[in-house]
This record gives C-alpha cells, structure tokens and sequence, in this order.
C-alpha cells in the first residue's frame, strides 16, 4: 500500500474494478429459497419416484445421473414402464395444456439404457449379514437389490422353476417381454444376488430352517390363492382360474380353450386372461363378463380399451348363477344386476343363458398364510408385497421390497440409499404454474426425443433448469453450472423477481438477510 | 421457452451493480450488453445507471463506460463513434444509455440532432416513465393520470406521454424499435439486429421501476409483461422511418385496468380517466396495426 | 515563410487545420461564423482530416468533441457569446474529464439586448470552468496561440480556450505568416496523450464519486493549472526555434522611467502598443494568459520597474464590481508591500477603444487615488 503522498496523481476519475466487491447480499430483506413443493405426478406415483428430477436428468441427456435418481426410487424402470399404470401420467399438469408427458417412455428409457450399460461389480462387496428372501415378485426382488447394493448377501427362494413370481407367470408377457425380466434377473444375478428356485416354502423348506443360515428374513410370497368361484357347476371341466391360466401358459403348458371363451371379473385379471386367450389360444370369440358397470371397473382403463379394440366382448351389469351342461358346451346362467355407489343388486328377472367352450373366472386372489401354523415358535421376520397387503400393483410391491429392504439394513446397519418420501403439502396445480414463460410460443405434441420429451416436463414443483431464475434476475446473482443454477447470496439483493417467475413454482422468499460469506 | 440461447452469450453486467432490487434498467442493459457483445463501449448520461454503474474504483460492465452530462447523450455518442473511427476502432459498437428524462425532455435536442445525422450508434432510452433517480418526478415520459411527487395526490399527469417512437422515426432513421425486459428474447433479437445496421439506430425500452410505479420489486417482470398484454406498450419495430412491423402480438388483449390498478401510482383514478386511457390505448394500438397491415 | 492577408477567422481555421485536428464539431453564431465556414470549405477539398460535424447546438459542439477527445482525438471548437455561455456546462464538464480540447471564442457581448460587439465578459465569466484561457491581439498572435493551445492542453492534460475579439480580429484582414503543414509538424506532432477510452479496457469514466476523491481532483488540477505559465513557457522556446517568434503569458513594453502601466488583453493592447510611441513614461503589459491569471509575474514585474500606476483596459464588466482584469489585478497584488494604484478603464458592451481614450484615461484627475474606475462611454 503506497503512502498518501506516493501515490500516483490521478487525471480524472475511473473505475476498473469488476463491482464484484461490492456484496450487494447484504442489502437482502428476504431470501429466494428452494421450498420443495411436490408435483402431482411425484404424488401420484406409487413408488414416491421423483419424477421430474430424473426427467429434468434425461433433458440434460445426463442418463447416469437419470439412473442414480430412478434407482433411489424403482430400481426396475424398464420393467415399470411397461406395466405400471402410471398414475403420474394422469395427473400430469401438461395434460392440461396439450399432453401430458410420456413417462412411462421416459422410464423405459432410463430402464433400457441401465440394462444396456451394465457391467458387473469389479471388485467383490463388503458384506455385512445374510438375508434371505423368500418369493421373487417384484417386493422380492426390489428388496433383493436393495440389500444387495448396501452389500448384503442376499439369497432368493422361487417355488416354481423361473424368477419373478407374477412378473413371470402372471402378466401377459404382450405387457412385459420375458426376455426383459431375464436381462433384469441376470443383472441381479451378476450383481451377486442369488437364486434357489424350484424351493416352495412348506413344500421343500420351512422357515425354521432359515433362521440358522441367514440373519434376517423377507417374506414376499404373493397372493396366489384364487377366489373360488362360488356356484354350482363350477367344477365342470373347461373352468380355470385366471391366474392358473396364466400361470400354466407362461411355464409353457398348453392349455386347452375352446371357443367362445367366457371371462368372469372386472380385474387386471380378467383382462389379461381375456387378451392371453386371443393371442396363446388363437381364440377370435372372448367375451368379459362384469358384475357392475364399465366405469366401476377397477382393471386399468387403457388396458379394458385395448382388449376391446382387439375383438373381446364386454358385457356389463350380468352375474353367473349356475354352470350346466359341457356335452360340448358349458352353459352359464346369468342374472342380470344393477350397481353403483359400491352396491351390486341381482334383478329377480329371469336368468339369461350363454353358451362357453371354456369358461375363466378372475375374481381375486388371497396370500397363503399357512405356514405360519407350521412354526414351532415365535418367529420375527420381515414381510411385504401381495402377502400383506393382497392383490395390489407391480410399483406398490417394488416400493414394500425397497421400505423392508431399509428396514432390514437398518437393523444390521447400512443403509441403502433410497428416495425421500415427496414433501408435505398440496401439489403445485396447473394454474399455480407461470406458463407463459414456458409455453411460448404454441403448445408441443409429443416427442420421440426422449431429452426433447422430457423438455416438455414443466417441472411442477421441481428445479427442472429452465433457467428463467436465471434470466430474469437483474442482479446476475443466479449462477449457472453445468447446466443447473443456484442462487448466489452474496449479491442476491432479495428482488424476488426469481421466486415470482419461477415457472415450477419452485422458489418461494423466505425472511432473513445478509451475504452468503 | 424463453431465453433458449442462454448459454452462448456472455454476461457483461457484473454483480455487486448499485441498482434497487428488483431494477428494470438493470435488466435492460444487462440484456443489451449480452446482445451486443464485448467490443462495446457505453455512454451514459445522467440517469439511475449513473448510479447503477458503479462508484470508482468499481465498474459494474465489462466494457468502458463514458459517463456524460445530462442533455449532452446523443452528442456525446457521436463524438465517440467519430473518435473510434478517427483511431481505426471501426468494429467497436456504441451504445447510449439514457433515461426518459435524458431522451423525451433534457436529451431531446441532442438526440435529435444524432438522429438527423444519422450517427452511428445505438440510443437507448431505459423508460421508467419519470425522473426516478431524483426520487419519482414527473417527466414527459410519464403516462397520463400517473401521480409523482412533482404532480402529488389530488393531482396527477395532465399531459400524455410523447409518442417518442414516432418522433424518432420521423427522422427517418434505418432503425427504431420498442422493447421491454418481460420479452428479453424480444429485446435481444432487436439489439443484435440494430448491431448489423449502420447509422443511427434508437430502441426504447421500457424499464419498470418498482418504488416509483409501486409495485413490488418481484413485480417487475409481471408488469413489464402486463404493459405489453395490455397493449399499453406494445413491442414493434420501424424500419427506415416507414415500414413497420409488430413483433409480438397479444393473444388477448387484456384490459387497461388490469395493468393500471397494479401500480400505486395510478390509485384512485377515476372512471373517465381510466376511459380516457383505455381509448388512447386502443386508438394507439388500431393505429400500429393499422401501419403492420394486421389490421 | 508564406504571407497572406487574412482575417483573424481565417487565421484560427487555418491553425487548426495546419494542427491536423481530429474532429471539428461546431455550430454558426455572429461574429465566429466564418470560422466554421472556412473549416467546411476546406473539409469540402478534403484538406482537412478527421471528422466535421455541423452540430445542432454548441453545446452539442463540444459534447461531441469530449466523446472524440475521450478516445485521445485531437478536437477543435469555435464559438462566441451565447454559444460560450450554453457550452457552461459542458466546460466544467470536459475540464474536470481533462480532455485537452482547444476552443475558440471571438469576444461577443452577451444579451439582452443582442448586441454583437465584442465584449469580453462572455470568456471572462467562464474563468472558474477550469479552463486555460489565451488572448491574442492580432491575427498572427491567433494562429501561432493555436498551435501552442493545442501543445499546451495535451501537455498538462486541461483543455484551452483562445480568445479574441469579433470584428476588430474577426473581420478584420491582416498579413499572417502562415507556415505549411510540414513546419507546424515541427512544432506539434500528432497528439500522444493517453487516452481514457480504450476499447475493451475496463473503465468506469467520471462516474458517480466522493467528494473526497473530488477534492483530490481538483486540487490536482490547480497544482498542473498554477505550473502552467511555465509550462507555456517551455513550449514558447520550442516555438521559437521553429518559428523565430514568441509570447509567453504577457509580453511586456515597458521604457525605463516609466510609472505607469497599460494593462491589457486581446485587441486593446494591440490598440495600446501602437500608441504607446506617443505616451512618455508609459508601458504596456499585454495579457496573454488570463487563466491561469499570472499573478506572480506580473507582480514581480511591476516591482523591478518600479511602476506605480498601472490603467487596465477592461472591455467587460461584472455588474457590482466592475472590471474583471482589475479585479484580478489587484487580488494578485496583493502579495505585494507597496502595490500600485489602478485604474479600470472600463469598455463594457465592446465599444470602440480609440487613442485619444487612452490618453484622457491616463490623464484622469483622481491618478493618485489608490483605485479609481473611468467609464470609456464618458471620455470623448
């Protein structure tokens, strides 16, 4: 520092330095803060999958960290994006505007690009206890990879002689390629996961068994008991349950059909019976037959559209009474019904006869407790998917095997990393939205792109880096780095410009001043 | 999606500027700046960027800034042009920044005398629609029926606003323009054109200015935006003093009241007032469609 | 060297385009109008380099001239009277950003009423705009100050204002040498100060400061302002040698024996000079350099010859206090023991100043009151 004296006479006044000392931070009232609202589709998902965050991944082409994401949440997004209902696509904000967005493709995508990038582990993991799982559906194995990435051994036991359990054998494979479920189960199996199948629980071990050879156990064994169908004439040969159906035609059994084909059941079930007859049996005449209206049918909607638009017959508001006949013909009684508001009345009408080459019922499944008889003593284990909670969907069993598989690892220490529940409140809404910032100028259709379809994610609550915080703030305070922004506080002034055009509503001002630093 | 070319530019404004939160002439220049790149020098006449620039020995631009009295912008751009020119410096583009009061009013001799020599630089009027760095007086920039302390409740502006687009491209300069910083992308496109022409090229911007509208300071945009919606200030362009064309037309055009009743400075008016207004509004807006050909 | 019958309009165009000015921006009033003409004329031959630029005001004259001049051009300005007064503030202006401009005023008195006669009060009354002001009492004295103006301006970075008065210069043809481009060359190089503007350098000009900072550049300025008599001085040898003549802050008449003194500046001396054979034991001081005033030298002067009354010619005056030389005067003789008395002869509006004026002024009754003033309107 020179002395007064010594420095140089200045000719006229000029600043050359950047106002970058100048903490403007400390002039803040109010600070712009990231408040976590959840979108709609985040809410809807049954998996709690963060959604737009990994959409906001894929439009950055940013697919490992699209994975890293997805992971925490749903470790099978190929499988998912197959036959999940997507609850998160019916309550996508963007339907409102022109379409909403296409995440299951999204999904598939993430999925297909994990299976196709895999490589096996290079070094052996640390491990930290043995548990086994006993049922390879989904809850068996999302709770398998789970424990398996915290670096647990994990051992899963199959009754029957493939993996999956209704992945494998219930679901049409026109819904999901067997081939995908084995590049899935290879994946596990590379990863260190190990398989005993053909190992029924009560048929070739008991649980007691288990207790001296692994730590801990998950039981995720389904709900595989088909309701009976519950009038006379039932037993008649050319009568299947659904899931046995299924079951059989997915182990390569043939199964016998004769046209017409009658579907008793409003379910995913019968659906998948109904469409798995047209396509395995040759079947032209199917028909599906609902003991209340086509709106009070809990199968999913797309899928009733889709069996229709292939030829299945959809008959409404009929109940079968009685099974005659079978010389060739089943002939089924039905009663006509009224419903709504949860009830089903018969009519006292006459029944309606129809003829049925084979007839299959869907009317529900229960889990097998039985083998809690079997035990000699109180036992503690973990258990989770159909067995607990009955038929239910594919994404709910992923999220039991994942919430089992923290549990488990809590209790032998380390945890997996996994998906923070969404946040608390109400989702941001479509009109909450700052949409002219985004939409300008004409709505978009679909893309194939995936990164261009996952542009069209508005983001709903969640930093998708559109950049308008960016763009607006007068006070270039919003920072950009690699393509994300934050806000830097040391010269953030507090506008609020940033919070009030975020177009997720992502920011909202909180109190409080003063400079970063 | 607005702001798509984000990332190419470089930012000229650095943070730490002495501008009020939430400053629409903050943002205007910091969206001009990027718009018309490094090779850039500012002049600036006596206004809030006086302020905003920065006190010695801080700058908040990464460009030479020339900081010049009060009626003297558009001279003083000419002098530099001339002087960038005198030194071989032909690639070196000016700008000048004034408010309204330095361009509708004290400038207005200045400015004019540019226009008609067709100087070649760019003149940029940062609209805040009164003199604000002295603290919200009126100047000839203020709306009719706005209040300022210089025109303090009962009363309020008598006078209209200059059509100062008109005036400017009556000179028949290559190239005049309006903007507003809710359309940067707006903004910047017509800089980056006006950077291609040579001679004199005047774009007027309008800037909020939340304490002296009354707004708040997260407003500005929002505002801004209305201005546009509302058909109050709409975004055109004029060529050569003749051919002229909009570049953003309002789906709807929403009502006047909707931007008036969100600035303090309009409260109170009355309905004949507001009337007054909405016409003058829409006589205005006939007239630009009228001169587009969208009529 | 070339001789040619020019008027004082002439001869300030010709300087400044023998300087190689950069930029002439000016705007036409009575009486400097020709000058702006004659730099048109020969813009039009393409004799003169650079810019012209028929602006719409003098304001914006030099206006436009501060942006060139910020960018290290050498400009040139011309104006008078009212155009003076509606440069006021861009004088303080171009002063305080030490743009080393050179401008012209021929001598206009200032309205109301219009009067066009060639009072000095219009360049006077910008004495505190931090400008250097030269005088000059005849056509070669504009030529060769212009060249030193610009010499001087670029030297100690403040810009320059050369004076003198409309008609009786302005108009008014006489022989000026008037050497080529080549020998000015000799004397004044193209300009080599260091511009504040430079492009792509980070530079915040004149922007927004404290009044610390603000008292430091303005003390500064009158440090650089206080050495510039000598500056001129310096500059004045150089000249010389080019062109075997020379000025200097005052030139000085002064016969042994005499006790009285004729102070003047522009036309006035040259009006006194040639009278001076027919006055005994007077002498004449020719003031040259009014800003900054030199006072020392003058003082210093006065002592050595001993003179005891000095008569100050003042075309001007500021109501109230009268002649701004004589004011001036005395604030410099202040410094000194046994001052000598003075006499304001005072020519306000610009009236003719004629011989015999001189001579009743000298022989005013009241020469030994220590201050007197004599209004030149009530002489015959």
């Amino acid at each position: 520092m020179l002395n007064r004296a010594d420095r140089p006479k200045a000719l006229y006044s000029c600043g050359d330095r950047p106002s970058l000392d100048n903490k403007t931070g400390d002039w803040r009232q109010i600070t712009p803060t990231e408040a976590g609202r959840p979108s709609p589709c985040r809410q809807a998902c049954l998996l709690d999958g963060e959604i737009p965050a990994w959409l906001e991944a894929v439009k950055g082409e940013r697919w490992e960290e699209a994975w890293r994401i997805m992971r925490r949440s749903n470790p099978f997004p190929a499988i998912t994006g197959r036959v999940c209902f997507h609850p998160c696509t019916m309550e996508c904000n963007r339907r409102l505007m022109d379409q909403a967005i296409d995440i299951p493709a999204m999904e598939r995508a993430i999925g297909m690009w994990r299976l196709e990038r895999y490589r096996p582990p290079a070094a052996p993991r640390v491990l930290r206890g043995r548990v086994a799982v006993i049922g390879s559906g989904p809850a068996g194995l999302s709770c398998a990879y789970y424990l398996n990435e915290a670096g647990y051994r994990v051992t899963i036991f199959e009754k029957a002689p493939v993996a999956g359990g209704m992945l494998a054998l219930g679901i049409p494979s026109y819904r999901l390629p067997r081939e995908l479920l084995a590049e899935e189960l290879k994946v596990l199996t590379a990863d260190g996961v190990q398989f005993r199948l053909d190992s029924a629980l009560g048929r070739d071990f008991n649980l007691e068994q288990l207790y001296g050879e692994f730590d801990q156990l998950f039981l995720a064994t389904g709900a595989w008991r088909s309701r009976a169908l519950n009038i006379p004439g039932a037993d008649r040969p050319g009568t299947w349950s659904a899931l046995d159906y299924l079951t059989r035609i997915h182990l390569g059994e043939t199964v016998p059909l004769a046209e017409p084909v009658v579907v008793i059941g409003g379910g995913n079930a019968a659906v998948d019976a109904a469409r798995t007859a047209l396509r395995e049996n040759g079947m032209r005449r199917v028909s599906i037959l609902y003991r209340r209206s086509r709106a009070e049918m809990p199968a999913d909607p797309a899928e009733v559209e889709a069996a229709a638009a292939e030829g299945v017959e959809l008959i409404f508001n009929v109940i079968p009474r009685e099974i005659k006949g079978g010389e060739p013909l089943l002939k089924v009684l039905l009663d006509r019904t009224v419903s709504g508001d949860g009830g089903v009345k018969i009519l006292p009408d006459d029944p309606v006869s129809m003829a049925a080459g084979s007839l299959i019922y869907a009317l529900g499944q229960e889990p097998d407790l039985s083998f809690l008889d079997r035990l000699s003593q109180p036992r503690f284990f973990y258990a989770g998917g159909d067995l607990i909670t009955g038929p239910a969907t594919v994404p709910e069993a992923i999220k039991a095997g994942r919430i089992a598989a923290q549990a488990i690892a809590g209790r032998l220490a380390g945890r997996p990393e996994t998906a923070a529940p969404p946040a608390q409140g109400a989702p941001v809404t479509f009109d909450q939205l700052n949409l002219w910032a985004v939409t300008a100028p004409q709505p978009v259709e679909r893309q194939a792109d995936p990164a261009e379809e996952a542009g069209r994610c508005l983001g709903c609550g969640t930093c998708n880096s559109c950049g308008i915080c960016y763009l607006f703030c007068p006070d270039v305070a919003v920072q950009r780095e690699q393509g994300r922004y934050s806000i830097n506080l040391d010269y953030c002034k507090g506008c609020g410009i940033c919070a009030r055009e975020c177009p997720a509503r992502v920011l909202t001002l909180e109190g409080g001043a003063g400079y970063a630093s | 999606m607005i702001g798509e070319n984000k990332g190419q530019v470089t930012e000229m404004l650095y943070p730490g500027h002495f501008a009020c939160p939430g400053c629409g002439a903050a943002l205007t220049v910091r969206y001009l700046t990027r718009a018309l790149g490094e090779d850039l020098v500012v002049v600036i006449t006596a206004s809030c960027w006086s302020i905003i620039a920065g006190v010695p020995p801080l700058t908040a631009l990464k460009c030479p800034i020339l900081h010049c009295p009060f009626p003297s912008a558009g001279a003083v751009g000419g002098g530099v042009r001339r002087g960038l020119d005198v030194k071989g410096a032909h690639g070196t583009t000016v700008v000048v920044l004034a408010g309204d009061g330095g361009t509708f009013d004290i400038g207005l001799q200045a400015l004019s005398g540019a226009a008609q020599r067709n100087e070649n630089f760019i003149f940029v009027c940062y609209d805040n629609e009164a003199y604000m760095n002295t603290g919200m007086q009126t100047s000839s920039a203020t709306p009719y029926g706005a209040r300022t302390n210089t025109a303090p409740y009962p009363l309020f502006k008598e006078g209209r606003k200059k059509d100062i687009i008109q005036i400017m491209s009556a000179h028949g300069i290559p190239y005049a323009a309006t903007a507003t910083v809710a359309f940067p992308d707006d903004l910047e496109q017509k800089f980056r054109k006006a950077k291609e022409i040579e001679g004199f090229r005047f774009i007027h911007v309008l800037s909020p200015c939340p304490p002296g509208w009354g707004v708040e300071s997260a407003e500005t945009i929002q505002i801004s935006r209305l201005a546009v919606e509302t058909c109050f200030f709409p975004l055109y362009e004029i060529i050569d003093g003749g051919s002229m064309q909009l570049t953003y037309r309002p789906p709807v055009q929403k009502k006047l009241e909707q931007y008036l009743s969100a600035q303090r400075r309009y409260s109170g008016l009355h309905e004949q007032q507001l009337e007054k207004l909405q016409q003058d509004v829409d006589r205005h807006w006939e007239k630009l469609l009228r001169l587009s050909g969208r009529s | 060297m070339p001789v040619e019958m020019i008027t004082g309009n002439q001869a300030a165009a010709l300087a400044a385009q023998r300087a190689g000015v950069d930029l002439v921006a000016a705007y036409p009033i009575t009486p400097q109008t020709a000058i702006v003409e004659y730099l048109a004329e020969f813009w039009a031959r393409g004799e003169l380099g650079g810019e012209f630029v028929s602006v719409e005001s003098e304001y914006a004259a030099l206006a436009c001239s501060s942006g060139a001049a910020a960018l290290g051009a050498r400009t040139f300005s011309a104006t008078s009277s009212h155009g003076l007064a509606y440069m006021h503030e861009m004088l303080h202006w171009c002063a305080g950003a030490r743009y080393p401009m050179v401008l012209v005023n021929v001598n206009r008195a200032l309205g109301a009423p219009w009067c066009l006669e060639p009072d000095q009060g219009d360049s006077l009354s910008q004495r505190d705009t931090g400008w250097l002001q030269l005088y000059c009492a005849n056509a070669q004295e504009i030529f060769d100050t212009i060249l030193q103006a610009f010499a001087l301006a670029e030297t100690i970075m403040i810009p320059c204002m050369v004076v003198f008065d409309g008609f009786y210069l302005s108009h008014t043809y006489e022989a000026v040498e008037v050497p080529d481009q080549e020998t000015v060359r000799r004397f004044l190089q193209p300009p080599s100060f260091d511009p504040p503007l430079v492009p792509g350098r980070h530079a915040n000009l004149h922007a927004l400061t404290t009044g610390e900072v603000q008292t430091g550049l303005i003390r500064e300025r009158h440090r650089v302002m206080q050495g510039a008599a000598a500056v001129l001085a310096e500059i004045d040898t150089r000249f010389q040698a080019v062109f075997q003549r020379g000025y200097g802050a005052l030139a000085a008449e002064i016969p042994a024996g005499a006790k009285t003194v004729v102070l003047a500046a522009g036309s006035c001396a040259e009006t006194v000079r040639w009278h001076l054979p027919h006055l005994a034991g007077t002498g004449l001081i020719n003031l040259r350099m009014f800003r900054p005033f030199p006072g020392d030298i003058l003082c210093r002067m006065l002592e050595e010859k001993a003179v005891e009354r000095v008569v100050v010619v003042d075309r001007n005056c500021s109501p109230g206090v009268g002649g701004i030389l004589a004011q001036e005067l005395k604030a410099a003789l202040y410094r000194m023991a046994q001052p000598p008395v003075v006499h304001d002869l005072l020519l306000a509006g610009g009236i003719d100043f004629t011989p015999r004026m001189l001579t009743e002024a000298l022989a005013e009754k009241r020469a030994s009151a220590r201050s007197a003033e004599i209004w030149g309107v009530e002489l015959s």
